[in-house]
């Protein structure tokens, strides 16, 4: 299937004299789940970082395949949702505002129903798309969040610990949608939940 | 033609957000306010003779003008680092696209600053001019000069503490040369009724304005994926 | 430390000795100077030289730390960063000395003064910069972009300001018979010639100090994370 493959090989990264990553090598193709874990520390945060293109690596490359052919590192963010809980959307703005945002941001123009369309799906109430942001409680953000990172029909989705801040509800919304993108793209999650560990077609264990 | 949409799609995204938070037009336009009051309660249109005036209403304005916009331009990236908004930012938007916007919005914001600044500077400290456009003009071309250089150190500091002091110490060394020529400019448009008069000084504004921006546009990118 | 090092050491030091003992009694003072004070221009001119020479060595490597991403640029970059800092300093002292001397205050606001005032604050401001940022990688980038910067706006600095300002500042040329433009005389050709090459050589031997010392320290980081 089309798609784009992600392959990383001898990733380290070190800050300062402390060593994050050591050698961590893998692939991430499409139609699968790649779930790393690991104990806190273990650097996943770091390594999916390091995928998504925003941390550059001591050591070790990154690459994504399309077609066989390799997809320049400018190119990266128009293939790319991340949704990680260091990754932020606007507060003054509301659900639908930042959504519009990111996508017009990418060259893209969805129409208002699109946007609510993609809320709708993560649980959101009509009511609340037009109300900033500021004044949502932490699991609705989180769902904005993975909207954020959904909108614009990436073909590669880092996951960085997506159901924090969720409820049982939240949890399994998030399971069926992670199934339901897989079909269509390169999924990589960054956990340590059990049950999120089991979504995975390939386990990366990192090692303290 | 897209990275133009891009870059006003962010310029748009500023506007509203500065208009719902109010954040930076209220600390540049209080810092302005509070020193142009304590300046010309001070020294008030009389206190300089009328010789030193040109001179003197020429350095003070640019004065208040670099603080007053040291206070509230460094936000527009620091702001994204502290809601950690920059890194989603960094993987939706090309660098340069993010670079235009911002620079767009700092540049409304400086522009907004003299507008509201210079009249009442010209009102409370006695400043006038004899050729009105030829002041306009220093006037838009220092607004551009100073949104370049502090939308790049913005950047710049962002990633590292994203200090205001640190701002300011980065910005002088770059910006010196820049007011030396945006204060003679200014002193020749009170005095100087000849446009032409104007063109030495403006011609160096314009000319570092443009190194500015095309080594921005190079170094951006480092800066903003680092 | 291997034997043509030593040598060229001892050769620096002698060099030195020479330039120093030529500048008071090899050379004849200029004319149109109060007392001895031209004299200083063999020490001052050459440490500005440096001061400058350094600010270019520091954009060499920070163009080459942003290609290959390699710390011991970035080390190198500091390096020069710092010498050209200690000369910058030791100018401007030596500066206003003659400008006490001859124009009869420390400073004056001349163009020429204000240049190197600014490399001085640009010195002072990236390392702040430096010191700002915890993490080698972007404090190398950082660093670097804003090296970058600030040397392309200094031109106008050195060669634009100093053009629509009045200068106090002697011509680059001085003359033994004290107007400008006129040949100066050989001797004191030959000496600033000498205190050049002296200066140069000593920057790069203390640049060269630098940059090993650099180059262990990253070695045992790597070695011993």
């Amino acid at each position: 299937m089309a798609g784009v493959e992600v392959r990383f090989s001898g990733l380290s990264k070190r800050f300062g004299r402390r060593a994050v990553l050591r050698n961590v090598s893998g692939t991430a193709r499409p139609g699968e789940v790649l779930v790393v874990t690991g104990p806190n520390g273990s650097g996943k945060s770091t390594l999916l970082n390091i995928l998504g293109g925003l941390l550059r690596p001591s050591q070790g490359e990154v690459a994504y395949l399309a077609d066989g052919r390799t997809v320049p590192k400018e190119e990266w963010h128009r293939h790319l949702g991340v949704c990680a809980p260091d990754l932020s959307v606007y507060e003054e703005l509301s659900a639908v505002e930042n959504l519009r945002f990111f996508t017009q941001v990418r060259g893209l123009r969805l129409h208002d129903r699109e946007l609510a369309a993609v809320l709708e799906q993560l649980g959101l109430k009509g009511s609340d798309f037009f109300r900033p942001v500021k004044q949502f409680s932490s699991g609705m953000l989180q769902r904005v969040k993975l909207a954020q990172a959904l909108v614009h029909r990436p073909e590669v989705l880092l996951l960085d610990e997506p159901s924090s801040n969720l409820d049982e509800a939240g949890h399994n919304l998030l399971k069926e949608l992670v199934m339901a993108w897989r079909a269509q793209a390169t999924v990589v999650v960054a956990t340590n939940d059990p049950r999120e560990v089991a979504w995975g077609d390939q386990v990366l264990e990192l090692a303290h | 033609m897209n990275l133009l949409i891009e870059s006003f799609t962010i310029l748009r995204k500023e506007l509203t957000s500065e208009l719902r938070s109010r954040v930076a037009v209220s600390s540049v336009g209080l810092f302005a306010l509070t020193t142009l009051v304590a300046v010309a309660y001070q020294i008030g249109p009389y206190r300089i003779h009328e010789q030193d005036r040109p001179h003197l209403h020429a350095a003070l304005l640019w004065i208040i003008v670099f603080f007053a916009a040291s206070s509230g331009l460094p936000r527009v990236f620091v702001k994204e680092e502290d809601a950690h908004t920059a890194k989603s930012l960094r993987l939706a938007a090309r660098p340069g696209a993010v670079f235009a916007g911002k620079f767009l919005f700092n540049l409304v914001l400086l522009l907004g600053l003299e507008a509201f600044l210079v009249p009442l500077f010209a009102v409370f400290m006695g400043f006038s001019v004899a050729n009105l456009p030829a002041l306009v003009l220093v006037l838009v071309a220092g607004a551009l000069g100073l949104a370049s250089s502090a939308t790049m150190v913005a950047a710049i500091i962002s990633r590292a503490t994203g200090s205001a002091t640190l701002f300011v110490v980065l910005s002088v060394p770059l910006v010196l040369p820049m007011l030396v020529f945006l204060i003679q400019g200014t002193r020749t448009a009170a005095t100087v009724p000849e446009l032409s008069a104007l063109l030495p000084s403006l011609r160096a504004v314009v000319s570092l304005t443009g190194v500015t921006l095309v080594s921005s546009a190079f170094l951006f990118p480092v800066v903003w994926h680092d | 430390m291997t034997k043509t090092k030593k040598a060229s050491l001892a050769l620096l030091f002698l060099w030195f000795c020479v330039v120093i003992w030529a500048a008071f009694f090899y050379a004849p003072k200029a004319a149109g100077f109060k007392g001895e004070s031209s004299r200083i221009v063999f020490f001052h001119v050459p440490q500005a030289w440096v001061a400058v020479l350094a600010f270019c060595v520091n954009l060499v490597a920070s163009l080459r730390y942003l290609r290959h991403r390699n710390l011991l640029d970035d080390a190198r970059a500091a390096a020069a960063a710092r010498l050209g800092l200690l000369f910058a300093v030791l100018a401007t002292v030596s500066g206003s000395l003659f400008a006490k001397v001859m124009w009869g205050s420390f400073w004056n606001w001349d163009p020429r003064e204000v240049s190197i005032a600014i490399l001085l604050l640009i010195y002072a401001a990236y390392f702040a910069l430096r010191q700002a940022v915890s993490d080698p990688e972007r404090r190398g980038s950082l660093a670097a972009a804003y090296a970058i910067l600030a040397f392309v706006t200094m031109p106008f600095l050195v060669f634009v300001v100093p053009r629509i300002y009045w200068s106090l500042h002697p011509d680059t040329i001085i003359s033994a018979q004290g107007s400008v433009k006129v040949q100066m005389h050989p001797r004191m050709f030959q000496v600033l010639v000498g205190s050049l090459l002296g200066f140069t050589g000593l920057f790069w031997w203390l640049y060269s100090l630098e940059v090993r010392l650099s180059r262990l320290r990253l070695r045992r980081e790597e070695g011993g994370e």
